[in-house]
């Protein structure tokens, strides 16, 4: 039993949580302007493919970000022209995306590092851990939260900033509004493309820090499909906590402490797979429970009138 | 007035602007991406052609990968036709290749009835995962795209981890080597074209596609079927009990969805290999989106999926490209071919009235 709260599956469930989290707050901009982005799981794999070059080419993480960051934003203007301009159907678009970008990847991995599969060097230099000396004099807290990478923390700032955004500015009352009635905030004058452009930008640039925790948080080496269905978590994620991102990190922490414990659980002769399926499945058992219209409700905190069922 | 001049709506032009759009789209960026390589197109795309259809043996990979596609389409088109997101069919897919190839190790039965039952099974184990999520969703509303992405991936796992249990290895075993035991000879389907790969599979997918046509086409439950997609209130107000009609599209969903993992493992696998089939779900999930939820254009659409497909693998044999650009190219037509030009014709036609207004508005005041 000691396994499930051990200190070091917590340290990591930390560290885990913040590609989640960055991505988890793009879909969550993405829930609120009524976007239904599954073409997310692209965005992350194409920004961590970038930000893998980014890092190699000038060997430093940041460029790495920059680099995931941009191309975050271009992969999300693509799908925007193709469902906001072109009228696309948003599923099929970004299923076309999903699969075009692990192709793609995989090519430009065969292109640019001449490699199948996997690519680890040296040259792509990770994000350094950070110490924060306070911490050092408390136990649990030290061990827990202190020493992790120094994008894990900009991961939490992240969520703040859009707590922030999304609920203390005007920008973020547009947002909402665009997403819960349009013809509504057309006819007080909020251009609703606009907006649905800025949320789609900002997803951009959240699931582009998503994507570059990946191959820059340790490993430092980018695999062929390493996203592995993290931009699918962060949309179930940000319609568990209907949007709203503290409450979307709730469920961001869940899914990241079970693969935090898959990994304690693989040292105690647990089947492989088993560990591996847990993450997934637990997704779905959270849906159950917080799904709406369901009788008996759980959900993290009230219920919302802007509550949208898609 | 405005529903009259709906109907001169030349439609049909529009929707064959769109295949044509997006052809030329996909030719002029897959060139591209050849001369990027340093590759000449034209003899890429003889490479492709020559793959495809060059020779009987060609003809018969053709039709061999055409089989999968045609299948996991048809699933996709009865889910996706009632507004049912099932992605799972992949997943579905799975379980029913790992019965089916069960099955037809450990059972001893005469020839054709082996092949009935592993198909069966197969689309019977397809159905039992598709449960889930069409129980999920009817009675706790848990969105079924997001519950049956989840359990694709929950499906290789656990098809995984039960050949493992199931052949007792243990995980010393090369990734190579894990697969289950090969089929009986009783259990496996006839090739459609001696020394092809091309199965009577084929036979099958056809029939399924064709029957799902007359299906829609003539028969109650058709229509019912399709009107819940359509228009879900007046389906209710017809009296169509929604709840169980969802399910029962789900359940045959997934059905065809399991056929396909039982047909791939009775006629050209032979035994259920982890991982078998990267991205064959999502295949028909794109042909259905391209053909527009119709059975009939899905034939079509999966024959050149097919043609690709293999004229791909010979591309990869004989010239220095490789096949992710065709996997690219595929990708690319799909998003070309859900480019809405109806809507985006209404838009601009709006804007130029728009425009017309604001110019007669304009002299007014003047």
């Amino acid at each position: 039993m000691n396994i499930f709260f051990s200190l070091s599956t917590l340290a990591s469930m930390v560290r885990l949580t913040a590609p989640l989290a960055f991505a988890t707050m793009g879909a969550c901009y993405g829930h609120k302007a009524k976007i239904f982005n599954i073409g997310m799981e692209s965005y992350v794999l194409i920004s961590a493919f970038f930000s893998t070059l980014g890092s190699y080419m000038f060997k430093n993480p940041w460029m790495g970000l920059l680099f995931g960051i941009i191309s975050g934003i271009l992969t999300s203007a693509v799908f925007g022209t193709f469902v906001l301009h072109f009228k696309g159907d948003p599923f099929v678009v970004g299923i076309a995306m999903n699969l075009g970008a692990s192709s793609l990847t995989s090519l430009l991995l065969l292109m640019i590092f001449k490699t199948r599969g996997s690519f680890s060097s040296p040259d792509i230099v990770g994000f350094s851990r950070v110490n924060i000396p306070f911490l050092n004099n408390i136990p649990i807290v030290n061990e827990i939260f202190n020493n992790h990478y120094s994008i894990v923390y900009l991961a939490f700032v992240a969520v703040i900033f859009s707590q922030i955004l999304m609920y203390k500015t005007p920008f973020g009352l547009r947002l909402r509004g665009v997403g819960i009635n349009e013809k509504a905030s057309e006819s007080v004058g909020v251009s609703v493309i606009k907006y649905k452009w800025y949320s789609l930008i900002l997803t951009g640039i959240f699931t582009g820090m998503a994507g570059a925790c990946l191959p820059l948080c340790g490993l430092s080496m980018f695999t062929e499909n390493m996203s592995a269905g993290k931009g699918f978590l962060a949309v179930s994620a940000a319609r568990i906590g209907v949007g709203d991102p503290l409450k979307a990190l709730i469920a961001c922490i869940i899914f990241s402490y079970v693969d935090a414990l898959s990994v304690s659980l693989n040292s105690i002769n647990i089947p492989s797979q088993i560990v591996l399926m847990a993450p997934y499945v637990v997704t779905v058992v959270v849906m159950c429970f917080t799904s709406s219209d369901h009788p008996k409700k759980f959900s993290f905190g009230r219920k919302k009138k802007e509550r949208v069922s898609a | 007035m405005k529903s009259r001049n709906r109907k001169n709506f030349p439609d049909i032009a529009l929707n064959a602007a769109r295949y044509v759009f997006a052809f030329i789209m996909v030719a002029l960026v897959g060139a591209l991406l050849i001369k990027s390589q340093g590759n000449d197109p034209l003899e890429a795309l003889r490479a492709i052609a020559d793959g495809a259809f060059g020779s009987r043996r060609a003809i018969g990979t053709t039709i061999r990968w055409m089989t999968p596609t045609l299948i996991t389409s048809i699933s996709a088109v009865i889910a996706f036709r009632s507004g049912i997101w099932n992605v799972g069919i992949e997943g579905q897919m799975y379980m029913g290749a790992f019965m089916s190839a069960v099955v037809g190790y450990e059972l001893c039965l005469p020839r054709g009835l082996h092949i009935v039952v592993c198909i069966l099974v197969a689309g019977l184990s397809g159905m039992l995962f598709a449960l889930i999520p069409a129980l999920l969703k009817s009675y706790l509303n848990v969105n079924e795209l997001i519950s049956t992405l989840m359990l694709n991936y929950a499906a290789t796992f656990l098809t995984e981890y039960m050949t493992f249990k199931y052949m007792g290895f243990d995980s010393s075993v090369l990734a190579d080597a894990v697969a289950t035991n090969e089929m009986q000879e009783t259990a496996r389907l006839a090739k459609l074209i001696p020394k092809t790969s091309a199965t009577t599979a084929i036979i099958i997918a056809l029939a399924l596609a064709i029957g799902v046509y007359l299906f829609y086409r003539y028969t109650v439950k058709g229509y019912e079927f399709k009107m819940v997609g359509e228009n879900l209130r007046f389906s209710k107000y017809g009296g169509v009990n929604s709840r169980r009609t969802f399910m029962t599209i789900f359940l045959v969903s997934g059905f065809i969805a399991g056929i396909c993992g039982g047909t791939e493992m009775c006629g050209n696998f032979g035994k259920f290999r982890t991982a078998f089939a990267t991205n064959l779900g999502w295949d028909g999930v794109m042909v259905t989106s391209i053909a527009q939820n119709n059975p009939l254009v899905c034939v079509l659409v999966s024959y050149i999926w097919g043609a690709l497909k293999a004229g791909s693998l010979h591309l990869e044999r004989v010239t220095s490209n490789n096949r992710l650009i065709v996997n690219i190219v595929q990708a690319l037509f799909v998003l070309m071919v859900s480019v809405d030009f109806k809507s985006l014709y209404a838009t601009f036609q709006n804007h130029r009235q728009y425009k017309k207004l604001r110019r007669q508005g304009g002299s007014e005041t003047e």
